[in-house]
């Protein structure tokens, strides 16, 4: 079994074009998991996104897939793909579980740009430590020092250079160490010559002064080293260990920077993640205990412990379903009976696999904190197994938000119905919260998740993997009804002329609960409705919930209680009954004041501060309450809570409003009344459909 | 309890300005020592033109969005809580409504930025406010022409202006009048001065007023806090 302190889980984000791609490719290739490197950039400079793409494809899954495995100085280096939406927060949610730490890339010209923000925030809120690489040191303005400035401003971190170029743009020759105090070349045509010499003389002042402020930040962290410090012996052993203390104390991100393009600095940040991101053991991960409410339990990170392990992504591959699972305490082994938490089921481990980026290792068993994949199991990702029933943890939430948005899709032709079925079988399984049904009504395919865009995602992941083309029909919000206030109802259901004869009557009340969606009270004594037919009752309620009175909607928040009724020795029957509590709680529903509950969404606009006002002018337009507005320097981040009905097109909108420079992203956030005139007007449209 | 006796529990409604300056647009300032409670009782005079129907703009400097926020969620939670609050969910939505948070790094606040940012709420009719409060401002690299601005600015908009400053350690003591650092040189500026002090032995906050009079004159020139609600509290000797 492999040594657990050599293993580390890592995951590379960044924004759009600052250079993920090209740095996963040099990662790659110097610790030879590939012989050549390709250029994502052709020649021309042009359609940089495009090739990568190209390149992917030819490759095959390498660069895109989920976990990528190499081995650098002895240590095993998993890297995660990490999703570059941060809409989908279960999906975010999930890679985040798996990392124990992360590079964070920035442009050395475009900095700190709001995906980033956004992606940090995600990491602070999960804990995971991070290392800062500021990559493309050769382009024209390439400006470090701002960057650095930036991501104390903007993110907030503790950001401590501990390298500094040798010459920028065009001119950057290599990098010198801080804490070695070593100039460091790239030598080779590929750059794999690492060349270390003295500190020229033109950079000796420049790099005094930055040591010794590093020493500042760093010596913050260690006694002995401060102590060192001061006495001028401080030893490279010293410093190393003080960083690593800080940063996974997260209370210091290492910046280090270079160009993966030119070759240059990536060797040293391959080193910087073995040297200063935490291994599986440094962190703590959380179990939630489903017998006990989901109570936080440590995980014990311990191999011979009861396994618990987690499925975070599914790929199709050529020989079926392959399944990635960290695991975070036990061992997995090949022949052993696993049971997945969630179904219940037990399934054998068949083929365990190590991820390689062009091939995979057989191997027979897997440690704690180590990521592998699994063939021939049927789960859903996101699913939790353990060694065995008695033990009911689960790594993520059980609790799935409802939809807030759907789509009809309908497939052009005959062929793209296959794959539509295929790829909707397998995004449900991929991800919670995007749901799939048929309306018996109008017999569409129905899809809805959590926002526009995620929709959108997968209707693009259709045509694209699955080539399923589909034509979409427009948006629809998922609306709610729910009842104010408590109301009686007595209603007797009849129909006893010609034939068998339906008989019951119930009565008693229904009013809205705080909490939960719906919940059956039986206050029946004496036994005026028989025993057996109050499942019938509690039936013929639930029927009634699907679609409100009002709009149709999905009626939520409501108990039904029954506390008398009649029945009939001959006519008394279950559909009797059920039909009975239909229609007492028809009703009693319009007794109780109904209303109608839209979802609110949680959004984040931010742009430079010149297009405050309109920014929140148009969120204004939408029903939107602006909760309050941030200012850092240029830039302004305005937070609202909008009806997600008002927010279709609006990335439309705020690009034209603000000629391009301002972006947003939202997620659901609860659920609300709709103002009296909205209702009507849905009440108004309702009607018409129902004619 | 109703809507109507927290208003009347407001330390705010307590207060009198010193001469005969509108009470619309008059300019308060809070001190008190670190970790008293004046973001706390900012939110407490906002709460007061919130509760009205009013709106507020809550200004922060050096303080996120997001705990801005939380300051306003618990003082309301704990009130409500405290004194059984009816319909309390409909009042915070309303107060949600009518308040608006902008914060500011400390390098990027500025007096005439954030003029720019009011006079954009209001002509996108995002809000018009009446009641400013502004915390985290501070006084000892400020000019006094800053201030002055910041008066006409209240005069201007109709709009009254609550700001906090900390004062330094050992002002517990003080038994004058005199408006301590770093706001002595600019106290004639403001309408009403209190100085709130935690009192050994004692449940309750103590509201000192520098400047400006009690509306009760039993009251003489202290005002009885509880230290959750920052209400005023009568039972407390």
């Amino acid at each position: 079994m492999r040594d657990i302190t050599k293993v580390r889980n890592i995951g590379i984000s960044a924004h759009i074009d600052s250079g993920k791609t090209t740095l996963t490719e040099r990662i790659l290739f110097y610790t030879q998991r590939i012989h050549a490197i390709h250029e994502v950039r052709g020649k021309d400079g042009v359609g940089a996104k495009m090739d990568s793409m190209e390149l992917e494809r030819e490759r095959g899954i390498t660069i895109c897939s989920a976990a990528t495995y190499c081995d650098w100085q002895d240590h095993a280096i998993n890297i995660i793909d990490t999703p570059g939406h941060v809409d989908f927060t279960i999906e975010v949610e999930r890679a985040l579980r798996v990392l124990d730490g992360a590079v964070l890339i920035l442009c050395s010209v475009g900095g700190v740009q709001s995906q980033s923000i956004t992606v940090n925030r995600q990491m602070t809120r999960y804990r995971v430590p991070r290392v800062a690489f500021i990559n493309k040191c050769d382009r024209t303005g390439a400006n470090p020092d701002r960057v650095i400035k930036q991501l104390r401003d903007k993110l907030g971190l503790n950001a401590v250079p501990i390298q500094i170029p040798m010459g920028l743009e065009v001119d950057m020759q290599g990098l010198i160490d801080l804490v070695r105090m070593k100039a460091i070349y790239f030598d080779g045509e590929n750059g794999d010559k690492i060349r270390e010499e003295e500190i020229p003389a033109q950079y000796q002042e420049e790099c005094d002064l930055k040591r010794e402020e590093m020493l500042d930040a760093v010596s913050m962290f260690s006694d002995e080293l401060m102590e060192a410090v001061l006495e001028g012996t401080p030893t490279e052993e010293m410093i190393m260990a003080a960083i690593r203390k800080g940063t996974l104390a997260l209370e210091l991100t290492p910046v280090m920077m270079g160009t993966a393009y030119k070759n240059k600095g990536v060797q040293l940040l391959l080193d910087a993640v073995i040297s200063y991101l935490p291994c599986p053991t440094d962190v703590d991960n959380f179990a939630l205990d489903l017998d006990h409410d989901e109570a936080e339990v440590k995980v014990s990170n311990i191999s011979s412990d009861p396994l618990l392990a987690l499925a975070f992504k599914l790929e199709d591959g050529r020989y079926g379903q392959l399944t990635y699972v960290r695991t975070y305490q036990g061992t997995l082994k090949k022949g052993d009976s696993i049971v997945n938490v969630r179904t219940g089921k037990k399934a054998k481990v068949g083929r365990l696999v190590r991820m390689h980026s062009d091939d995979m290792e057989e191997i027979d068993e897997a440690g704690s904190g180590d990521i592998v994949a699994l063939f021939g199991i049927d789960c859903a990702s996101g699913d939790t197994f353990t060694s065995g029933t008695d033990y009911n943890f689960s790594m993520t939430s059980m609790h799935v938000p409802a939809p807030v948005i759907s789509l009809s899709i309908t497939p052009v032709d005959n062929k793209a119905q296959d794959n539509m079925s295929k790829a909707l079988n397998r995004f449900t399984k991929e991800d919670p919260t995007f749901k799939t049904f048929v309306d018996p009504e109008t017999m569409e395919t129905i899809i809805s998740g959590m926002g526009e865009l995620h929709l959108d995602v997968y209707v693009e992941r259709m045509k694209r993997e699955y080539k399923a083309e589909v034509t979409v029909g427009a948006p629809q919000v998922a609306y709610r009804e729910t009842i104010t206030q408590r109301a009686e109802f007595n209603y007797t259901h009849k129909k006893q002329t010609g034939g068998s004869g339906q008989f019951g009557r119930v009565a008693g009340y229904i009013e809205p609960i705080e909490e939960g969606e719906y919940e059956f009270v039986d206050k029946i004594v004496g036994g005026s409705v028989p025993r057996e037919y109050i499942p019938s009752c509690d039936k013929g309620f639930q029927k009634c919930l699907d679609k409100g009175a009002l709009i149709g909607a999905h009626v939520t928040g409501v108990r039904c209680a029954i506390n008398d009724g009649a029945s009939h020795a001959v006519d008394s029957s279950d559909i009797a009954f059920q039909l009975a509590a239909m229609g007492g709680f028809k009703e009693a529903y319009a007794k109780a004041k109904p209303m109608i509950m839209e979802p609110i969404m949680k959004v984040a606009a931010e742009g430079p501060s010149e297009f405050q006002g309109s920014i929140m002018g148009s969120l204004n337009q939408r029903r939107g309450i602006i909760i309050g507005t941030n200012e850092e320097d240029a830039y302004t981040v305005i937070e609202a809570e909008v009806p997600l009905s008002e927010m279709f097109g609006y990335s439309t909108d705020l690009r034209s409003l603000t000629q391009g420079k301002a972006e947003f992203t939202m997620e659901f956030a609860t659920y609300r009344q709709v103002p009296k005139s909205v209702a009507e007007e849905l009440i108004a449209k309702a009607q018409k459909n129902k004619k | 309890m109703q809507k109507q006796e927290l208003i009347e529990k407001n330390p705010i409604r307590h207060l009198k300005g010193e001469s005969d300056a509108k009470e619309s647009s008059r300019m308060g300032l809070v001190m008190a020592r670190a970790g008293m409670g004046k973001t706390a009782l900012l939110v407490q005079i906002a709460m007061d033109s919130l509760l009205n129907d009013k709106q507020v703009v809550h200004v922060s400097v050096g303080q996120s969005l997001d705990k801005t926020k939380l300051w306003y969620d618990d003082l309301f939670q704990d009130i409500s809580k405290a004194c059984k609050l009816e319909k309390a969910g409909e009042i915070h939505e309303a107060i949600k409504r009518n308040r608006m948070i902008i914060t500011f790094n400390e390098s990027s606040f500025s007096r005439a930025k954030l003029e720019e940012r009011l006079h954009d709420l209001v002509q996108q009719h995002v809000i018009t406010p009446s009641c400013m409060v502004v915390d985290g401002f501070d006084f000892a690299k400020t000019d006094r022409s800053v201030l002055e601005e910041m008066r006409e600015l209240a005069t201007k908009m109709n709009l009254q202006i609550w700001f906090s400053a900390v004062c330094s350690e050992g002002i517990d003591n003080q038994h004058t009048n005199e408006v301590p650092a770093p706001c002595n040189g600019v106290g004639d500026l403001f309408n009403t001065v209190v100085l709130l002090q935690s009192v050994a032995k004692s449940e309750c906050l103590d509201l000192k007023i520098l400047k400006g009079s009690a509306a009760v004159s039993k009251c003489g020139k202290l005002l009885k806090l509880d230290p959750q609600t920052f209400m005023i509290r009568e039972d407390c000797k």
